[in-house]
């Protein structure tokens, strides 16, 4: 009888307790800026001592800095665009997992050395959407300013960068037109041999 | 005085530009054919065939001619001294930005830019040391295609002009006019060659990250060009940067449109609403499930604990 009592407040205590969960989970998720931030810090880690890792190397440090900071498979839909619907749903699959390694590739060669570069946050803005632009700059010494306009989206369990434009020149415009371009003219397995060719070729780099 | 060579004639008379020109439009006319690789069309880039045809003749003059001696260059000059007749053609090239700073109305900036110029000239020895980097005397790039922009004139059609490359119709007249001005076109024909070959060399890295990133890089480069010639017409605050419209920049767009009424409801804000109450209702449901468990559980302790009672000895 007691026990049948003890229901209702059993239950009162595993809601509270679920959304208590709720909360502490809100508090651990990373702002936009922080999210960059890490991302940032990741990357010059690597820069630092890029030439030891070689590209093996920094290749594997970066894949999860890129991966847990990118909402990769958005950016590969976005960047396929309309075409991405007339595609299989194994060639999607295909399609992110070589986009996803082509993206750490290309941070792996093009970060590969460091010579005294920093980043710094600037500030940051709402979209109408619901996406957060951070603005920042690379500073490399004896060289201008890099400006970097990092644009994200919460997916819902956390804050991911889907484009960054340097300098004016938006990296997911740039793809959407060099990649539809490729999927259009030459078709889908075109694309892929040379997604795969670029892959290939950073990796032979040092 | 030396007689100019046949080609320098050529060039000098508008023959070899002329003659190159009519070359690639008879050879686009034939790419757009049947026996040719037909683009779909592309209203900033209307005669993509031709300038397709023209980017491949710039590309192999690149591989042969311009490539190889700027490779030379870069191999046989002291990186200070590239440096140094880097610097001096940017402070020549600060005639023209100034000039195009007061047809712009940017007074200010214009001021800035005639102190830069002055400073480099004399402190910086005619330009070879950029003094004016270390006194915080940013260096602007204006010139007249960013002015006709700010004039209200549109940049038209993409264009791939035989030998310089990348332009739009608004940006042929504005490169000539930045010619007439640029003091460098009068000098003699060495610095001239000079003032190419540093540009080129300027150009390597640009080049080479083209022909590593790019998948097409006829449609890189002209995407490239394109948005960071829109960024300079509008000091950087051309909504336009992102390239694409907020619709593109939903992701969810290409899967959603089809299935209808997810993308109406995003318009007015309501998807991120919509899946807060999801996690939500997820949350209540998992309670539910815990509470049914508990429940359960309760009830079999309800009924061992009668059973315990009904087999006790009393």
């Amino acid at each position: 009888m007691i026990i049948r009592k003890l229901k209702p407040i059993m239950a009162l205590v595993l809601m509270v307790l679920s959304m208590v969960g709720g909360i502490a989970h809100a508090e651990t998720m990373l702002s936009a800026r922080e999210v960059v931030d890490k991302f940032q810090g990741q990357l010059l880690a690597v820069m630092k001592i890029g030439k030891q890792l070689g590209y093996a190397g920094r290749y594997d440090k970066l894949y999860d800095a890129v991966a847990t900071s990118h909402d990769l498979t958005k950016i590969a839909r976005i960047v396929i665009g309309k075409e991405w619907e007339k595609l299989t749903e194994a060639q999607q699959k295909n399609l992110t997992d070589v986009f996803s390694k082509l993206s750490v590739a290309s941070y792996a060669h093009n970060f590969k050395d460091y010579s005294g570069e920093t980043f710094t946050i600037d500030s940051e803005e709402n979209t109408a959407r619901g996406g957060v632009i951070v603005h920042a700059h690379l500073t490399i010494p004896g060289d201008k300013d890099v400006k970097f306009d990092y644009m994200l989206k919460d997916n819902g369990d956390s804050w991911r960068i889907i484009n960054i434009i340097a300098d004016g020149v938006s990296d997911l415009a740039l793809k959407r037109s060099d990649y539809t371009a490729v999927l259009q003219n030459e078709g889908f397995d075109a694309l892929m041999v040379k997604i795969n060719d670029k892959i290939s070729n950073y990796s032979k780099q040092e | 005085m030396n007689k100019p060579r046949g080609s320098h004639r050529l060039l000098n008379s508008g023959l070899l530009p002329c003659m190159a020109l009519s070359l690639f439009m008879a050879s686009g006319c034939a790419a757009s054919g049947p026996a040719g690789q037909a683009h779909p069309f592309n209203k900033i880039d209307p005669y993509e065939n031709v300038n397709r045809n023209i980017y491949k003749f710039n590309d192999m003059v690149d591989d042969y001619v311009a490539g190889p001696i700027s490779d030379a260059y870069r191999y046989i000059t002291p990186k200070f001294v590239q440096t140094g007749i880097a610097n001096a053609f940017a402070n020549i090239k600060n005639i023209n930005v100034v000039f195009n700073d007061v047809l712009q109305a940017k007074f200010v900036q214009g001021a800035e830019d005639t102190g830069r110029f002055a400073i480099n000239t004399t402190i910086g020895v005619a330009g070879l040391f950029d003094v004016a980097k270390s006194l915080s005397l940013e260096q602007h790039q204006e010139d007249f295609d960013q002015t006709l922009a700010v004039w209200g004139f549109s940049k038209g059609a993409y264009l791939v002009v035989p030998f310089l490359g990348p332009s739009t119709v608004r940006g042929v007249p504005g490169a000539a006019f930045d010619t007439a001005v640029n003091p460098t076109s009068y000098v003699a024909t060495p610095f001239q060659a000079l003032s190419m070959l540093n540009a080129r060399a300027n150009a390597d890295g640009a080049l080479r990250f083209i022909d590593e990133a790019a998948l097409d890089p006829y449609v890189f480069t002209r995407e490239s060009f394109l948005q960071w010639r829109d960024n300079l017409a509008t000091d950087g605050k051309s909504n336009a940067n992102t390239g694409l419209g907020d619709e593109e920049m939903d992701a969810d767009l290409a899967g959603t449109t089809a299935k209808g009424g997810v993308l109406t409801m995003d318009k007015f804000g309501f998807g991120k609403a919509s899946h807060t109450f999801a996690i939500v209702k997820d949350s209540f449901d998992q309670t539910t499930l815990a509470f049914e468990q508990a429940n359960s559980k309760l009830d079999m302790l309800e009924l061992s604990h009668s059973k315990w009672l009904m087999v006790s000895p009393k």
